[in-house]
C-alpha cells in the first residue's frame, strides 16, 4: 500500500503546519503582545485613556513637569511651564497624537502593564504610574532664561551618573491642548522649526570644539610632543587655512595650540593622523549610530568614504562636512569629564506607582571608553588651561576650576556672509572632580566664546554653587 | 460502564462551554438575556439530537461531528457577542446545515454511482462560474456572490466540492478516464488524459483568477497537486506540475495590482497603518490585545477590527476568549483533519478514498490559509474558517463535506472494534 | 470608595477564574476526544489480536469490486457469531439477497459450525446446499456462499 504511505506523509505535513501556526501564534503573543497592546494606532488605547488617571511627571526633586485633570467627563493634560518642557516631554493631545516622553512612556503612564499579557486588557476606571526625570528644573529654566529669544540648545549632564541635568531647546511652544490644537498649523508651517526638538535633533558642523576629539588622535598617535610652526594661515592642498583673525601663533605645543584654538596646527595635524583614522575616531565617539536614550536623538554624521587633504584638514577643525547634535556634544563632554568612559544617558530616572511604590528604577553604565584615562587627563589639562588662558576665558568662575573649548563654526550662511557662525561652547568642572558637563550652542550666534561660553558658566556655577549645595 | 460514560464526556463539555459563554454575555446590559438563552439552547437542541441520532442509528463515526459542533458553538457565541441579528441567522443556516449532512449522508449511501458522474463534475462548476460572472456582484474585491432575495451565495464552495469528485474519478482509474475506447496509443491516451486533467484544473483555476478569489485559487491548486502526488504513479507528471505553479505565482504578482499588495502588506503592514495594512494591523492589535486567557467574552473591543464576524473572527476570538483559545482551535481543526485522514486510511475502494483525502485536504488547507492569512504568518486571503465564520454558503457547504465524509466512513468497520473482541 | 474597589477586584477575580475555566473546558473537550480515538486504536488492535490467536476466520473470496456493498476482507470466529442483514447481527453485510438474519456460526469443543436460520435464499457449503436449522461441521477450506458472497473457511488451530 504505497499510496497509504504517501498519505500518511502528507498529515505529517498537515499536522506540521498546523503546529507552525501554533508556534507562530504564541510566539506573536509572547514577544510581541505588549507592544501590539501599546501601539499608538491601536484605539483600545484610547478608552482605557479615558478611564485613566494618566501618570504625572516630575523632575528630579518633585516639581510637576506635566499632570492630568478631570475636566468634566474626561482627563486633560496639563503643561505648567507651557513651552519649556515640549522638547522633552512633547505633547499629548486627542487630536495629534502623542509625541517625545508622552509617546515612548505611554504604557508607564498608563500602567498599561498590569497582567495584561495573560488576561488581556482590562478596561475600568484606574491611575497610571508617575515618572521621574533626572532633570532640574532649576536648571531648565535658567537655560530658558539664558537662551532667550536666540535658536539653540543647551545640555547638562552629570558625567559620572549619566543623568541629564537640562535639556533645553529654543525656540519652543505651549504643548497644553488649549493652545497647541488652535495654533497647529501656524506651528508646524513656521520658519523657525519650531517642532524641531534642536539639543536631541539639530544636526549642526561642531567648528573648533572638534579639536578636542583631534587632540583624542594626536595624543594617542604621540602628536602631543611635538613644536608646531603657526604662521597664522597655512596652504594644505591649494587650500588655505587661517587662524581666527590670521593670529600668528609661532611656535607652540599642542596645549597652547588648542587654548587658542590653532586652526594651522590642528589642520596638520589632521593630515598627519590621515583619513582612516580620523574615521576610527568618529567611529570611537559613536559618529554614524544610533544613540539609545528616552527621546529620540539623530545620529552625528561622518559621511566620509575617502578622504583627501582637504578634507582632513576641515574634519580636524571641525568644519567640512561632518555634523553632530548638541546632545551628543554633550555625552562627549560628560565621557572626557568621566576619565574618558562615556555612560549611557538617562532622561526618566524612576517610574513610580499611584500607590508610591517603586516599579522602576533605572542606574546607568558605561556606554562606550572612548579613550584612556591617560589621554582624558591630558585633555582635560589642555581644556583647563583653554578656559584659564585662552579663548574660553569667559566661562572662567571664581573658586572653581572649570575646563572647556569654544567652537565658531561656519555654516552655509556664514560662509556667504549672510549670516553668523554657530557659537559653541562644551565645558565641564569642576575639573579635579567633575560634577556637571555642559554643551551650549546658539544658532547663528557668532563667537563661541563670546555667546555660548557666558551661558554655560551661569549654568556650571548655578549648578555647583546653588543647586547642589540645596 | 466507565466506557459509556466516556462516550458522554465531550458532548458535556459541548454543554458546558456554551453555558458559560453566554453566561459571559448575560454580564453585559445589552445583552438580552431571553434571546442569547434561546440562541444558547436551539444550539444545545441541534447538537443533542444530531448526535443522538448518529450514535444511536450507528451513522458512521461520531468524532468528526462532536469536533464541529464544538467549533460552531465557539462561533455562534462569537458571533453573537458581535452582532445578536447575525447570530440568529447563522442558527438557521447551522439547521439547514444539519438538515444538509443528514441529506448528503443519505443520499450518498442511496446514489452509489458517484465514480460514474464525472461529466457532471466539469460542467457544472463550468456553467456555475459562468453563472457568478454574469450574474455575480463584487463583495470585497472578489466576484463571487450571487445574491437572490437578499441572501448571498458563493456558488464557488460548490465548484470545490466537485471538482474533488472529479479527481476522484479521475485518479479511480488513472490516466484512464478519457478516450478509453478510442483507437489511439496506449502511450497517447495517457498523454491527451493528463492534458485533460491539467486543462480542467487550470481551467478552474482561470474563471477562480477572473473572480479574484485568490485564496480559492490557492486551495484548489494545493489540493491538486497534494492528490497528484499521492496517487499520481508517475513523478515527472508531479514536478512538471510543481513547475508550473512557480511561474504562475510569479506572474501573478507581477500582472494584479491586488497580490502585491496582499503580499507588501504581508511583509510590512506597518508602513501603511490606516490604508492598505489597517485590516491586518488591527486583527494583530485584536489578537495583542487579548492575552493567552483573553478578555472575556464581551469585555474586549473585537468590533474594533474589520470583517471580525467572517474572515476576521479567528482574530476576535483570540481577543475575547484568549490565545490558548486561538491555539485550542486549531488544534480542533488538526483533529478533524486526522480523522477525516485516518478514515482515508483504511478505505478500500479508490474512489472514496481520493473523496476523503480531497476533502479533508481542502477543509485543512482552508483553514491554515485563512489562519496563517490573519496572523501575518502568510499573506492574506478571503477565505472563510469552516464551521466558524458567519456565512450560509460557507457553513452549508461544510456541512456537506462532513455529511460525504461521514456516509463514506460507514462503511468503515474501524470503529466497531467491540465486535471482534 | 474602598468596599467598592474592594467589590471591584473581587469581581475581576471572578472572571479572571471564569475565563481559565472557559479555556479549561474547551482543553478537556480535546483531550476526552483524543482519549476516546485512543481507546477505539486499542480495541482495534484487540481484534488484530484475536486474529493470532488461532481463531478460525472467514476469508472473503469474491472480488470485492464486484460488489455494491461494504465486506470486510476477513472476519474472525472468536465465539457464536450470527450474520445477516440486520444491524443487531455480529457480522452485517448489506446484501439484498441477504435475510435479516440469514446464519449463525456456532462455535462448540474446539469445532465450528454453520447453521441455516430459515434464510430465504438458503446458505451453501461446497455447493451444498444445508438444511434448514441443521447445524453443519465445517472443514478447513470449505467454501461457503451466502447471498452473493463466497467465503473460504480457514480453521484455526
Amino acid at each position: 500500500m504505497d499510496e497509504n504511505k504517501k498519505i500518511i506523509k502528507i498529515l505529517v505535513v498537515m499536522c506540521s503546519i498546523f503546529f507552525i501556526i501554533v508556534a507562530y501564534l504564541t510566539y506573536l503573543q509572547v514577544f510581541q503582545g505588549k507592544k501590539l497592546m501599546e501601539n499608538v494606532y491601536n484605539r483600545r488605547n484610547n478608552e482605557i485613556e479615558e478611564n485613566t488617571l494618566r501618570g504625572s511627571i516630575f523632575d528630579r526633586n518633585g516639581v510637576v513637569l506635566a499632570y492630568s485633570e478631570k475636566n468634566g467627563e474626561s482627563y486633560e493634560r496639563i503643561y505648567p511651564y507651557g513651552a519649556l518642557y515640549s522638547h522633552v516631554i512633547g505633547y499629548n493631545s486627542k487630536i495629534y497624537g502623542k509625541s517625545l516622553l508622552e509617546a515612548n512612556y505611554n504604557g508607564d503612564l498608563l500602567d498599561l502593564d498590569n497582567y495584561s499579557q495573560v488576561f488581556g486588557m482590562i478596561y475600568r476606571e484606574s491611575k497610571g504610574n508617575n515618572i521621574y526625570l533626572t532633570l532640574d528644573h532649576r536648571l531648565q529654566e535658567l537655560g530658558e532664561n539664558l537662551l532667550k529669544d536666540k535658536k539653540g540648545a543647551i545640555v547638562a549632564i552629570d558625567p559620572k551618573k549619566g543623568e541629564v541635568l537640562a535639556l533645553v531647546s529654543k525656540p519652543n511652544f505651549d504643548t497644553n491642548s488649549k493652545w497647541l490644537e488652535g495654533n497647529w498649523v501656524s506651528i508646524v508651517e513656521s520658519d523657525k522649526a519650531l517642532l524641531l526638538p534642536r539639543a536631541t535633533q539639530g544636526l549642526y558642523p561642531p567648528g573648533s570644539i572638534f579639536k578636542v576629539i583631534t587632540s583624542m588622535g594626536a595624543i594617542e598617535n604621540g602628536l602631543d610632543k611635538k613644536t608646531y610652526e603657526d604662521k597664522g594661515k597655512v596652504i594644505i592642498d591649494g587650500y588655505e587655512i587661517k587662524n581666527s583673525g590670521e593670529k600668528v601663533l609661532g611656535n607652540i605645543d599642542i596645549k597652547k595650540a588648542l587654548a587658542a584654538s590653532s586652526n594651522v596646527v590642528y589642520s596638520e595635524i589632521g593630515v598627519e593622523l590621515g583619513g582612516s583614522k580620523l574615521k576610527r575616531l568618529a567611529d570611537r565617539i559613536g559618529m554614524n549610530q544610533d544613540i539609545s536614550f528616552d527621546i529620540p536623538v539623530n545620529k552625528s554624521i561622518f559621511p566620509y568614504d575617502t578622504m583627501g587633504k582637504n578634507d582632513m584638514a576641515a574634519v580636524a577643525i571641525g568644519q567640512g562636512e561632518i555634523l553632530f547634535t548638541p546632545f551628543h556634544m554633550a555625552m562627549i563632554t560628560a565621557g572626557i569629564a568621566n576619565n574618558g568612559k562615556i555612560m549611557k544617558p538617562i532622561l526618566v530616572k524612576s517610574v513610580v506607582s499611584s500607590e508610591e511604590k517603586k516599579i522602576k528604577d533605572v542606574r546607568s553604565n558605561t556606554m562606550y571608553k572612548i579613550m584612556d584615562v591617560e589621554t582624558a587627563n591630558v585633555i582635560k589639562d589642555m581644556m583647563h588651561e583653554a578656559v584659564e588662558n585662552g579663548t574660553g576665558v569667559n566661562a572662567k568662575i571664581e573658586g572653581i576650576s572649570v575646563a572647556g573649548k569654544t567652537g565658531t563654526a561656519e555654516n552655509h550662511l556664514s560662509e556667504k556672509n549672510k549670516g553668523k557662525e554657530h557659537a559653541w561652547f562644551i565645558g565641564f568642572a569642576p575639573v579635579e572632580d567633575p560634577k556637571i558637563a555642559v554643551a551650549v550652542l546658539v544658532e547663528n550666534g557668532g563667537s563661541g566664546g563670546g555667546v555660548s561660553a557666558p551661558i554655560a558658566k551661569e549654568i556650571i556655577s548655578e549648578y555647583l554653587q546653588n543647586i547642589l549645595k540645596h | 460502564m466507565f466506557r459509556k460514560i466516556a462516550y458522554y464526556i465531550p458532548l458535556c463539555m459541548i454543554i458546558f462551554i456554551n453555558i458559560i459563554g453566554y453566561a459571559f454575555l448575560a454580564f453585559k446590559e445589552e445583552t438580552n438575556n431571553m434571546h442569547a438563552f434561546l440562541v444558547c439552547f436551539l444550539v444545545l437542541a441541534m447538537v443533542f439530537i444530531s448526535y443522538v441520532v448518529i450514535t444511536k442509528k450507528k451513522f458512521g463515526e461520531s468524532y468528526l461531528f462532536l469536533i464541529v459542533s464544538m467549533l460552531l458553538s465557539i462561533g455562534i457565541m462569537m458571533i453573537y457577542r458581535l452582532n445578536s441579528d447575525l447570530a440568529v441567522k447563522q442558527v438557521i443556516w447551522m439547521f439547514v446545515g444539519n438538515v444538509a449532512f443528514f441529506a448528503c449522508y443519505y443520499f450518498y449511501i442511496k446514489i452509489n454511482k458517484w465514480h460514474k458522474y464525472t461529466n457532471l463534475y466539469i460542467a457544472v462548476p463550468v456553467l456555475l462560474y459562468i453563472l457568478t460572472l454574469v450574474f455575480g456582484t463584487t463583495v470585497n474585491g472578489a466576484k463571487n456572490w450571487i445574491i437572490i432575495a437578499g441572501f448571498s451565495f458563493q456558488l464557488s464552495e460548490i465548484n470545490k466540492i466537485l471538482y474533488v469528485f472529479f479527481l476522484g474519478t479521475y485518479f479511480k482509474n488513472q490516466d484512464k478516464l478519457f478516450f478509453q475506447k478510442s483507437n489511439f496509443s496506449e502511450k497517447n491516451k495517457i498523454l491527451i488524459n493528463r492534458g485533460l486533467l491539467m486543462f480542467i484544473t487550470y481551467l478552474n483555476a482561470g474563471f477562480l483568477v477572473l473572480q479574484r478569489d485568490w485564496g480559492t485559487i490557492a486551495l484548489l491548486l494545493l489540493v491538486y497537486l497534494f492528490i497528484l502526488y499521492i496517487f499520481s504513479e508517475d513523478n515527472r507528471f508531479l514536478i512538471l506540475n510543481c513547475g508550473l505553479l512557480f511561474p504562475t505565482a510569479l506572474i501573478g504578482y507581477k500582472f494584479f495590482y491586488h497580490v502585491r499588495v496582499r503580499v507588501e502588506i504581508w511583509i510590512d503592514p506597518w508602513q501603511d497603518v490606516l490604508g492598505k495594512g489597517y485590516q491586518i494591523v488591527q486583527s494583530l492589535f485584536g489578537i495583542g490585545s487579548g492575552g493567552f486567557f483573553g478578555t472575556g467574552l464581551g469585555m474586549g473591543k473585537p468590533y474594533m477590527i474589520p470583517f471580525a464576524s467572517t474572515d476576521f473572527i479567528f482574530s476576535a476570538i483570540c481577543e475575547e476568549m484568549g490565545t490558548l483559545t486561538g491555539v485550542a482551535v486549531v488544534l480542533l481543526y488538526m483533529l478533524l483533519c486526522y480523522r477525516a485522514f485516518k478514515i482515508a486510511l483504511n478505505i478500500k475502494n479508490r474512489f472514496e478514498k481520493i473523496v476523503v483525502l480531497g476533502l479533508a485536504l481542502m477543509l485543512g488547507m482552508q483553514t491554515f490559509i485563512i489562519i496563517g492569512g490573519v496572523i501575518k504568518l502568510i499573506p492574506l486571503t478571503g477565505t472563510t474558517l469552516p464551521f466558524v465564520s458567519y456565512g450560509g454558503s460557507s457553513l452549508v457547504t461544510s456541512f456537506i463535506i462532513l455529511g460525504i465524509l461521514q456516509a463514506i466512513s460507514k462503511g468503515d468497520f474501524s470503529n466497531e472494534g467491540e465486535k471482534y473482541g | 470608595m474602598i468596599c467598592l474597589k474592594g467589590v471591584g477586584k473581587m469581581v475581576e477575580v471572578i472572571l479572571l477564574i471564569a475565563k481559565v475555566f472557559f479555556t479549561f473546558i474547551i482543553y478537556l473537550f480535546i483531550f476526552s476526544i483524543i482519549r476516546l480515538i485512543y481507546l477505539d486504536i486499542k480495541s482495534m488492535n484487540v481484534s488484530k489480536v484475536n486474529l493470532d490467536r488461532g481463531f478460525s476466520t472467514l476469508r472473503l473470496k469474491t472480488k470485492r469490486e464486484l460488489l455494491s456493498f461494504k465486506v470486510e476482507d476477513i472476519y474472525v470466529l472468536s465465539k457464536s457469531m450470527t450474520i445477516g442483514r440486520q444491524d443487531k447481527n455480529d457480522i452485517v453485510i448489506k446484501d439484498s439477497f441477504i435475510s435479516g438474519i440469514h446464519a449463525q456460526f456456532i462455535l462448540e469443543n474446539g469445532e465450528v459450525y454453520l447453521k441455516d436460520l430459515d434464510s430465504k435464499n438458503g446458505v451453501f457449503v461446497n455447493e451444498k446446499k444445508l438444511e434448514n436449522n441443521n447445524k453443519t461441521l465445517l472443514k478447513d477450506n470449505d467454501i461457503i456462499k451466502i447471498g452473493q458472497i463466497e467465503f473460504i473457511f480457514i480453521k484455526g488451530e
